[in-house]
């Protein structure tokens, strides 16, 4: 399992891709989300004061799902394509397989989006680990959304596509059903995270279940196929 | 104890049982053959005992625990029937990393004794999306090997191979079983069977349809191969001695001027027939089996 996990991170940091998510993350944080930005209304008094970290959350609200799926939405099911997937299963529990890959993206991320928090924290001379924290378990249930996918459906050529989709349908349908007020559709605030996120308590820590259930269920399945 | 065994192992794709109720049993330290035509279920079966594809009934266990079983998994080495490749990944990262999961990693010098085991060690930094079919393929068997399990599966790891790599993966599978691994092997060539393995399970549709020592199966199948030999002419002084010589050594025997047709016992004695030929300085210019040969009597046997 951690020598997938070491595997997948690497495959992910080397070369220009976490750099230039890094970058990314930074360039957005510190400078396209200005006090007087749109998406300010959206957030709490004291969130305003960390605005820029807040860049960095609302940043992940919009285009998080998009980029961890184009950055690893073939990291099971290239290998079920490719057959590669036959050494690893009969090394290792398909359990530690799963666990491993989502270890490797998890540690991924943490790394870009600390660097980014940091670099910010730097400029702004404030850290905020709450927000750090929303930050994070948005992702985690990010990259269990994308790993659920990958185990879902085997070609590859599909989760990129079905990446895209979601990727840009998540944060609108999201952002709806949680500020809806359709008697309908509002129900569903509470398997979107944005509605944890909005509040400004421990309830982002229900994001990190969610995601927990969306691995499982992705166990479910990856232990059922046929490699 | 045993190496593997199996109690009605079953996989059904659909409605088809592809491998219909498996019982064997493979002691250790065996080299056992699988031998079948196309689609007999031998990846199938292979497949299930590695944990590729899940059973749809019966169990199994190797080396004398139940499976499946995580734990187990590190003292076994597969090599599967498609060997895929990690592209970006040269010879000697694959097995470091593969090695490492089977949770023995291997430091350099041992993944280049194991390619030089199979061949490869001229390759060892090569990037494998530069691999040839049969580079690839011995990659498959080093990476089977490099954790030094006690139980290999090789899915055909002879196929595709020229006669030179064929002799050394032989070598490596008879060197592998004095060092006390057990090898499950499958296999289209009886020839390398017959060679390499202690026992042999002939499959069809699923099923062992037959299964022993190749002694065994011979005796079973006794059956006379019918041999046309090709030569030029026999010198006169060499006829008599000839012809009383080939009378003995097989029947139905029928002689023409640069044509000799004979049927033996078993096919060790072509061997047998060429050296008289030689001995009676004949040149033999070609020399067939005629008719079925055992191989093909094995594998088409039906039920
Ligand atoms: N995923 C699958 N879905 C449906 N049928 C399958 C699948 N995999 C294999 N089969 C069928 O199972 C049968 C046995 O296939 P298997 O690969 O085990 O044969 P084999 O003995 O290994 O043949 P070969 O010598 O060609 O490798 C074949 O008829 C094949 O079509
Ligand atoms: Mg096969």
């Amino acid at each position: 399992m951690y020598a997938i996990g070491k595997r997948e991170f690497f495959s992910l940091a080397k070369g220009s891709k976490s750099l230039m998510t890094i970058s990314i993350l930074f360039l957005i944080s510190y400078f396209t989300v200005k006090p007087s930005g749109v998406f300010v209304s959206e957030l709490t008094v004291e969130e305003a004061e960390m605005i820029h970290n807040a860049g960095l959350l609302i940043f992940i609200l919009l285009f998080g799902q998009l980029i961890v799926a184009g950055l690893s939405h073939d990291s099971l099911n290239r290998e079920m394509h490719e057959r590669t997937i036959r050494f690893l299963v009969t090394r290792t529990s398909r359990a530690g397989i799963l666990f491993g890959k989502f270890f490797g993206v998890w540690v991924f991320w943490f790394m870009c989006l600390a660097g980014a928090f940091l670099l910010t924290g730097i400029v702004v001379r404030k850290l905020d680990l709450f927000l750090f924290s929303q930050t994070m378990s948005l992702v985690t249930f990010q990259i269990t959304v994308t790993l659920l996918f990958s185990v879902l459906i085997t070609k590859p050529g599909y989760t990129m596509f079905l990446g895209i989709v979601t990727g840009l349908a998540f944060p609108v349908c999201g952002l709806f059903v949680t500020y809806t007020s359709n008697v309908w559709v509002n129900w569903l605030k509470f398997v979107s995270p944005y509605y944890y996120l909005e509040r400004n308590d421990a309830a982002f820590l229900i994001i990190i279940l969610l995601a927990g259930i969306m691995l499982s269920l992705a166990n479910l399945i990856f232990k059922r196929r046929e490699c | 104890m045993r190496a593997i065994e199996t109690k009605q192992l079953k996989k059904m794709y659909g409605s088809v049982p592809v491998v219909n109720g498996l019982d064997l049993v493979v002691e250790k330290g065996e080299i056992f053959g699988l031998l079948g035509r196309d689609g007999a279920g031998k990846s199938t079966f292979i497949n299930m005992l590695t944990g590729i594809v899940q059973q749809s009934s019966g169990t199994y266990s190797l080396l004398g625990v139940a499976c499946p079983n995580a734990q187990v998994k590190k003292r076994i080495g597969v090599m599967p029937e498609y060997s895929a490749l990690y592209s970006s990944m040269t010879a000697v990262e694959h097995l470091q990393y593969l090695s490492s999961l089977s949770g023995k990693p291997a430091g350099k010098q041992r993944c280049i004794d194991v390619l030089h085991s199979v061949a490869l060690a001229a390759h060892a930094h090569k990037k494998s999306r530069e691999f040839s079919f049969g580079m690839i393929k011995k990659l498959g068997i080093a990476q089977a090997i490099i954790h030094d399990p006690e139980l290999i599966f090789l899915d055909e790891p002879t196929s595709g191979l020229d006669a030179e790599s064929v002799l050394v993966i032989h070598q490596l599978i008879i060197e592998m079983q004095k060092r006390g691994k057990t090898i499950i092997m499958t296999s289209h060539n009886l020839d390398e069977v017959e060679r390499l393995c202690t026992r042999i399970a002939i499959m069809k549709a699923g099923q062992i349809v037959r299964m022993g020592t190749m002694d065994e199966l011979r005796a079973f199948y006794r059956q006379t191969v019918k041999v046309r030999i090709k030569h030029a002419p026999v010198p006169a002084a060499q006829r008599e001695i000839l012809y009383r010589w080939l009378k003995t050594a097989g029947t139905k025997l029928e002689i023409a001027e640069c044509y000799t047709t004979i049927h033996l016992e078993e096919e060790k004695k072509i061997a047998d027939i060429l050296r008289a030929f030689h001995h009676c300085k004949t040149d033999v210019y070609r020399a067939e089996v005629a008719g079925p040969t055992l191989e093909e009597i094995f594998l088409d046997e039906s039920e």
